[in-house]
């Protein structure tokens, strides 16, 4: 493994992606495409050892997430084992099939914090989104949630079907209990990607949800936190991808490949470490993959003499790579790439609408695009 | 919001003070959030608890510091933590 001359900064959050299983089809899913052919999944001893090194590392945010890491039989095991290290705990879940009793027996085992999704603020929008019929029983859960004395953060990710909820779906997060919202306009990696032309939103629907969003920021301070993670391709400048590749994150998938970034495993040879080879302490000092994008080396122009590379490090990889086909050029959602042009047309023709049909999520869609 | 002189001054529930030695710091927790801390933001968050108000406040960190004058200092970071939800009156 090639060594770097400085000593990188201590992860700080950790993303435990303990399964790629998920009973919802979402079809702006930031999961791999081919997500099903990768069926190993880490045991319960493997991720014990992970999140001890990375622990020890100075990891102290930890998230399990998936797929749905709920299906995890050792879920209420390693939220004991994490809370005893020193994690703040979150789950980031769908809700699905979650009750009182698993609630109550996470919160016994130190669980700090539950996240939730919901896709949408009316029942058939939501079971069409999800591809599972969820509504009313995620909304019983996030009110059970609260009443066992947990912080709530309600997730829900917009796009082209959603967005004009904007309102209502505010409204139900405070009928809810929510003590935060996350708006997450959709990034598109992975099935977000594939359906982009079928989920940008028109500039116009972002306009008068950002404005909305915007009034109860205002209304909701001091009670409910409203996050609007804002849509890069709108804005013309590229986002702090993961805080700088290499400083704060440091996500393990459900096989145990460690990664920068949850997307980095779709860079071609790329050549990410797993956690069955290497220690947490190897793979985030030394590997090849996680010292590629540290510092500026790496870039090329326009970013290299750009006056806020130190802002935002050329944006987002993946997005280069995606749009470009080349992880080194700058991220495209900048008005300075070249490549500016790709996110433009693309925001062009989200204003006429498309026929095609939404691919959803699941492990047939999966095996067919792989082929 | 500003920090009322004769109320008491609690962490909020959702958040969680915490020493983390890799980092030789303070930090803050809460949802998938996390604030790195200077030595005086936390001096100041550790007294945000049972009946202490901004006088008490003040007063502790003077002695322990032997020095006058940090009130202005203090409602700064009080008014900021305040408005960040990390705090409660």
């Amino acid at each position: 493994m090639a060594g770097s001359p400085n000593k990188p900064s201590p992860p700080r959050w950790l993303l435990a992606e303990l399964t790629y299983a998920c009973p919802l089809q979402c079809p702006y899913c930031s999961n791999p495409l081919n997500y099903a052919s990768i069926d190993k999944e880490l045991s319960t001893d493997d991720w014990k050892r992970v999140l001890k090194q990375s622990r020890e590392m100075g990891a102290v945010q930890l998230g399990f997430s998936g797929g749905e890491p709920l299906t995890r039989k050792d879920l209420t095991e390693l939220v004991s084992y994490s809370h005893d290290l020193g994690y703040y705990t979150n789950l980031i879940t769908s809700g699905y099939n979650m009750d009182e009793a698993k609630i109550l027996e996470l919160k016994k085992a130190g669980l700090d914090h539950i996240q939730v999704s919901i896709q949408a603020s009316s029942k058939e929008l939501n079971d069409f989104i999800a591809g599972t019929k969820s509504f009313e029983h995620k909304k019983t859960v996030a009110r059970l949630i609260k009443k066992h004395g947990y912080p709530m953060v309600l997730c829900v990710v917009l796009h082209r079907e959603n967005i004009h909820q904007m309102k209502e779906i505010l409204e139900m997060a405070i009928e809810l209990g929510a003590d935060f919202v996350e708006l997450a306009n959709t990034q598109y990696y992975g099935w977000a990607h594939h359906n982009r032309d079928q989920l940008m939103p028109t500039q116009q629907q972002l306009n008068d949800a950002e404005v909305i969003a915007n009034e109860y920021q205002v209304s909701q301070k001091g009670k409910m936190k409203i996050y609007y993670v804002v849509p890069d391709y709108y804005e013309g400048r590229p986002k702090a991808c993961m805080n700088g590749w290499g400083t704060t994150f440091l996500t393990i998938a459900p096989d145990g490949l460690a990664l920068p970034c949850h997307s980095a495993r779709q860079l071609p040879n790329f050549d990410c470490p797993s956690v069955n080879d290497f220690s947490i302490q190897e793979i985030w000092n030394e590997s090849k993959a996680f010292n590629y994008f540290r510092g500026d080396a790496w870039m090329k122009e326009p970013c290299r003499s750009c006056k806020d590379k130190d802002k935002d490090f050329g944006g987002c990889h993946c997005q280069a790579f995606l749009l470009t086909g080349d992880a080194h050029n700058a991220d495209p959602a900048c008005n300075l790439s070249p490549q500016h042009h790709t996110i433009t047309d693309a925001i062009a023709s989200a204003e006429q609408p498309t026929e095609q049909a939404l691919l959803f999520r699941n492990s047939k869609n999966s095996k067919l695009l792989k082929n | 919001m500003s920090v009322q002189p004769g109320k008491t001054i609690q962490l909020s529930p959702t958040y969680r003070l915490q020493w983390e030695q890799a980092q030789n710091m303070f930090v803050l927790l809460y949802p998938e959030g996390l604030v790195e801390l200077n030595q005086s933001s936390a001096e100041i968050l550790k007294l945000c608890k049972d009946d202490n108000t901004l006088s008490d406040i003040v007063s502790v960190l003077e002695q322990k510091f032997s020095s006058t004058g940090l009130e202005p200092d203090i409602i700064n970071f009080l008014n900021t933590a305040l408005d960040n939800g990390w705090i409660t009156q």
